[in-house]
């Protein structure tokens, strides 16, 4: 199945904006945190779809994954 | 009653049919607190004070450094070195006669905070560290008092408004700071100037709705502003039944300081 995963922030240094690759069925959001490297405790907010997720959502074909770090700035 | 003057001050807000004169008048009696006078608290204060909010209180304890410039708009070069607190209130009150500025040098912690709070109507979250705000979102929750949080990085900014008891805190979506060092702060990592300009109006526009008991709150969502892609993302969120604070079992019951974390975006 195809997925689009988008990075945001600081999570693009080094990794990349946005890429569609293909993931087996069953892939989970912490499976693609897992695969890309991404510290957990750097993690802020998961999407699907623009809809808010935790890390055991299963991803489906054609969505797509926004990954953004935590802000603490002001 | 308003004065001529004050009738040709808020006339562009009297004429809307969703303010009026009444509108006016709420905005005048109510009153918004800003904790941080930074990136988020400059354009949050400059537009609380343009519209006639009747009293804006206004908590830091730094002083102006240069490099504030670049994004505190609130803040001048001649004001270098002077209480961020005082450089805010001088600017507000030269908008705009009619606000009262209340002004409390101070870090919030967990000794002072609900002291801090008590007695206005509305909260935004402008500070830069995530101790202060997972705080101000446990004192808020614990006081029953609506906020708006707003954090900034990079080029991306949140932010989320906070009914409590009804809408979903800002634990609900992140139960715990992170670890001390974890998160690149805007003075490693960097941040677009105007990026908290955005989203310091953002919650500046969410206290003068919330004052106006008009339109719809951003409660039940979590904004993303992407400003490299120029996308916005209004995501669903819901109230966490394990939220530590307003969840069904909370374990905090009473105000803690979150050790260990830091200034994000002000060093330097």
């Amino acid at each position: 199945m195809k997925v689009t995963v988008k990075l945001f922030a600081t999570f693009r240094i080094g990794r990349f904006g946005e890429m569609t690759k293909e993931y087996q069925p069953g892939t989970t959001v912490g499976d693609v945190l897992n695969e890309l490297n991404l510290p957990p405790d750097e993690i802020g907010a998961t999407l699907i779809n623009h809809r808010h997720v935790e890390e055991d959502q299963q991803l489906q074909d054609g969505d797509t994954l926004s990954i953004f770090p935590l802000v603490g700035g002001g | 009653m308003f004065s001529e003057d004050q009738i040709e001050r808020y006339s562009r807000h009297i004429i809307l049919k969703e303010v009026g004169g009444k509108g006016q008048r709420k905005l005048l009696d109510g009153s918004v607190l800003i904790i941080g006078a930074g990136g988020l608290g400059s354009p949050a204060a400059l537009y609380l004070a343009a519209a006639g909010v009747g009293t804006v209180g206004i908590a830091d304890a730094d002083v102006v450094a240069v490099s504030n410039l670049q994004r505190q708009v609130i803040h001048h070069t001649p004001d270098l070195g002077k209480p961020k607190v005082e450089s805010a209130r001088e600017k507000m009150e030269a908008i705009n006669p009619d606000v009262k500025v209340v002004t409390y040098k101070s870090w919030v912690r967990a000794d002072n905070i609900a002291g801090i709070i008590e007695g206005y109507d509305f909260v935004i979250d402008g500070t830069d560290n995530f101790a202060a705000k997972f705080l101000i979102n446990d004192a808020c929750v614990l006081a029953g008092k609506p906020y708006s949080h707003g954090g900034i990085l990079h080029f991306i900014g949140q932010t989320m408004t906070v009914l409590p008891g009804e809408s979903p805190c800002y634990r609900c979506i992140f139960p715990n700071p992170p670890p001390p060092g974890a998160i690149p702060t805007c003075a490693q990592a960097g941040v677009l100037g105007v990026l908290p300009g955005t989203i310091g109006t953002i919650q500046a526009t969410e206290a003068i709705k919330f004052l106006l008991g008009v339109g719809k709150l951003l409660t039940g969502r979590l904004l993303m502003y992407d400003a490299e892609g120029m996308d916005f993302y209004a995501s669903p969120i819901a109230r966490n039944r394990r939220c530590p604070i307003c969840g069904e079992n909370p374990t905090i019951t009473a105000l803690h300081d979150e050790e260990g974390a830091m200034n994000a975006c002000d060093l330097g």
